[in-house]
């Protein structure tokens, strides 16, 4: 856990005006409360390009990143399943053209493959504080609503109950040749995401969706984190 | 800012005192024949609950009231008092309050309106400064509220003379008035027997916190039922709803649940936990039971009180009805409970006391006629509770089909009816086998045409609450109970 490195993330952040963190530092605000993200690198310079797709490796997820987009699949800036130079290469121009000057930069980022997303989250109730959602992610959150919520701090066992209670909760098991999802690491970054909550006051909203599950291990592989109005 | 200032100076709240006064001062009695306000109406209802202790009335116009003398201030009353009973126009309640206060008072309720329910300046003014008195270290409940209802000691709510005075274990806090005294003439035939009742209005100083926290520890109350519009503070609302769940019973009837408006958010999770959905997870976690209107809080507080503290996983259903089978397994299975089909020996044993043909001696047992006598239903009973799967029983009874035969033998429904065996035989069955019953009374004929009808049904109702049988009128309220039950010593076990 390293809140100082979280908090310096977002003072940085609200220092320049921003109203949210862009994918590529709410991903650093989690990893430093220990929740696992893409690995991914973040570049403005083209010809760092080839250095940075080396080290993810392929397949690859190329997006635009920037604290003032929210909606990147709508504007053409997700590009999946990168799986050369050439394409890396071309990715890049067309996000950077997309992109038209807005202060931001190209996240070449691994592609988790698994076919099962979740989403969890952090709000702020009026009256109860940091509340924590855990559920059905991807483009089933907000059609099936198959969400469960618990206050901060979470201990284990409230964690574990989430879990359980979504309609959906068998997609945690082993099923259809998938390996069970690791409920422990779940329940972590559960637990951790209302301890950011708890801790950071300056963080008003929370989300990490798609959260998808490769193998049994769980990756964050996109992240809204809104800042409180200053 | 009140409870601070308690914190640090005043002594513990003394309840005792406040739930059961031996001098109860009523401020705002008029005298006879000079009209009849709040005070004189809480007055009578008290007289007739007859109040256990001294009551004394004031008025600054003195005179007397059901030959008792009207003191004419609170100063005037020789002695200490317990309590207060304030009923006085609001713009006096403070200097009467701080009265209460200085004759050592360890509390006061205040039925008076006026105060920040108006939203004015001079009634949200008002109410500081009942908190400013009750802060010195008197207990406040009110204003603007019904009060207290303690059968134990005989102070009842406001329009309440005539509420019961069998105590038992069920608490009930709500700031409305209005649903605490529905709740307590429901209570009365339905068979919930309460500890203490309050209603606490504007909550200046006592709220739905504090009396948790008292209610948690209360030897005279197992279960804790209340409704919520707002809270205080959701911080220490939910510490204290988690550590009271962890002892007894708390269900919660949470008004204003309808989606809260325009709030603007930028993320999925913010716009999915509108408070609906937040104040069921709180509950949750807090493993306090939620329940959605009046009168599922008042099934489930019955149940609570009493079956016993465990729960039940298997049940069995025995009665008649066409459909009955189809409905108890649909709504058993809704609620994750079990209905198993009994073994074959009891079955055996069973269909011998069942009418032929068209009864069913599985589980559900259908009796296929609704004249079965009590005995051969005891000997049912009996058996289906020798199968280890079962843990509760649910007996459904159509009583109103006495009605055809009242005539041929020239009796009333309720003479004809055998209500008295059958609740007596069903406390037999419930004690011998160590297994609960629940009664379950349909009446599909509730008409003026079948006004005696609902007299034998009320009358067999009055039967099995006298013996204790928790009883509803249809089987899915029943099997929603014991799930309730389930939930929560299934949570509470979980910890």
């Amino acid at each position: 856990m390293n809140k100082d490195r979280a908090v310096k993330i977002i003072h940085e952040a609200m220092r320049r005006g921003h109203k949210t963190l862009s994918e590529y530092e709410s991903k650093q605000v989690l990893a430093a409360y220990d929740i696992p993200v893409t690995k991914e690198i973040l570049l403005k310079d083209k010809n760092h390009l080839e250095k940075a797709v080396a080290k993810i490796g392929y397949p690859l997820v190329m997006k635009g990143c920037s604290p003032e987009i929210a909606h990147k699949t709508e504007k053409g800036l997700i590009h999946v399943d990168i799986r050369n130079i050439k394409e890396a290469k071309k990715a890049f121009n067309e996000i950077m053209a997309g992109l038209k000057g807005v202060d931001g930069g190209v996240l070449v980022q691994e592609m988790i493959k698994g076919r099962r997303e979740l989403v969890m989250g952090m709000t702020r109730d009026a009256q109860f504080g940091p509340c924590v959602m855990f559920g059905l992610g991807g483009i089933f959150t907000e059609i099936l609503k198959d969400i469960s919520f618990r206050r901060a701090p979470l201990k284990k066992r409230n964690a574990l109950d989430m879990m359980k209670e979504i309609r959906g909760h068998k997609i945690l098991d082993a099923v259809r040749g998938m390996e069970a999802a690791d409920k422990i690491i779940l329940a972590d970054m559960l637990i951790n995401v209302g301890r950011i909550g708890m801790e950071i006051p300056e963080v008003s909203e929370i989300d990490l969706n798609p959260v998808i599950i490769y193998k049994s291990k769980p990756v964050v592989v996109d992240a809204l984190i809104v800042l409180e109005k200053a | 800012m009140a409870n601070k200032a308690k914190k640090s100076g005043n002594p513990p709240t003394d309840y005792e005192r406040i739930f059961h006064p031996q001098r109860l001062a009523i401020i705002g009695v008029s005298a006879e024949a000079s009209g009849a306000g709040f005070g004189t109406g809480i007055f009578k209802s008290i007289t007739a609950m007859a109040f256990a202790g001294e009551i004394l009335p004031v008025n600054p116009k003195g005179g007397s009231i059901d030959g008792l003398n009207i003191f004419k201030s609170v100063e005037e009353i020789p002695g200490e008092i317990d309590f207060a009973i304030i009923a006085v126009a609001a713009r006096f309640v403070p200097d009467v309050l701080d009265a209460c206060r200085k004759k050592g008072a360890a509390g006061a309720e205040i039925i008076s309106s006026g105060f920040s329910e108006l939203g004015t300046d001079e009634g949200k003014e008002l109410e500081r400064r009942i908190k400013e008195i009750a802060a010195k270290g008197i207990r406040v409940v009110g204003p603007n509220c019904f009060g207290i209802y303690c059968p134990a000691s005989g102070l009842t709510l406001l329009p309440g003379p005539d509420l019961s005075r069998e105590s038992g274990p069920v608490a009930f806090i709500a700031q409305s008035g209005g649903m605490s005294i529905d709740f307590a003439h429901a209570g009365k035939w339905m068979g919930v027997r309460f500890s203490k009742m309050v209603s606490f209005g504007n909550g200046a100083d006592l709220r739905e916190t504090d009396l948790l926290r008292y209610f948690k520890d209360d030897p005279e109350t197992r279960v804790i039922s209340m409704y919520i519009e707002g809270i205080q503070n959701g911080d220490s609302f939910f510490k204290e709803i988690k550590t009271t769940a962890s002892k007894k019973p708390v269900i919660v009837y949470k008004g204003g649940l309808s989606r809260a408006g325009a709030r603007t958010v930028a993320s999925h999770t913010a716009s999915m936990g509108g408070s609906g959905t937040i104040w069921r997870s709180i509950l949750k976690q807090a493993n306090a039971v939620q329940v959605h209107d009046t009168e599922e809080l008042a099934q489930t507080s019955l149940a609570f009180a009493l079956l016993p503290p465990k729960t039940f996983s298997g049940i069995s259903v025995i009665g008649g009805g066409g459909a009955i089978g189809v409905t108890a397994c649909d709504t058993a299975e809704a609620y994750d409970i079990e209905i198993p089909p009994l073994a074959d020996d009891l079955q055996a044993r069973i269909y011998d006391y069942l009418p032929k043909p068209g009864s069913s001696a599985i589980n559900p047992v259908d009796v296929a006629n609704p004249f079965v006598p009590p005995q051969y239903l005891k000997e049912v009973l009996l058996a289906a509770a020798e199968d280890k799967r079962i843990e509760l029983q649910i007996i459904v009874s159509l009583l109103y089909h006495y009605k055809s035969i009242a005539k041929t033998f020239n009796k009333t429904v309720a003479e004809i009816t055998p209500y008295k065996e059958l609740a007596r035989v069903i406390r037999e069955v419930a004690d011998k086998t160590g297994k609960p019953v629940i009664a379950v009374l349909p009446n599909a004929k509730r008409g003026v045409d079948d006004l005696d009808i609902i007299e034998m049904i009320a009358l067999t109702k009055k039967e099995y609450v006298d013996y204790g049988i928790p009883v509803f009128d249809e089987l899915h309220d029943a099997i929603r109970t014991v799930a309730h039950v389930n939930t929560y010593y299934g949570g509470k076990n979980h910890e």
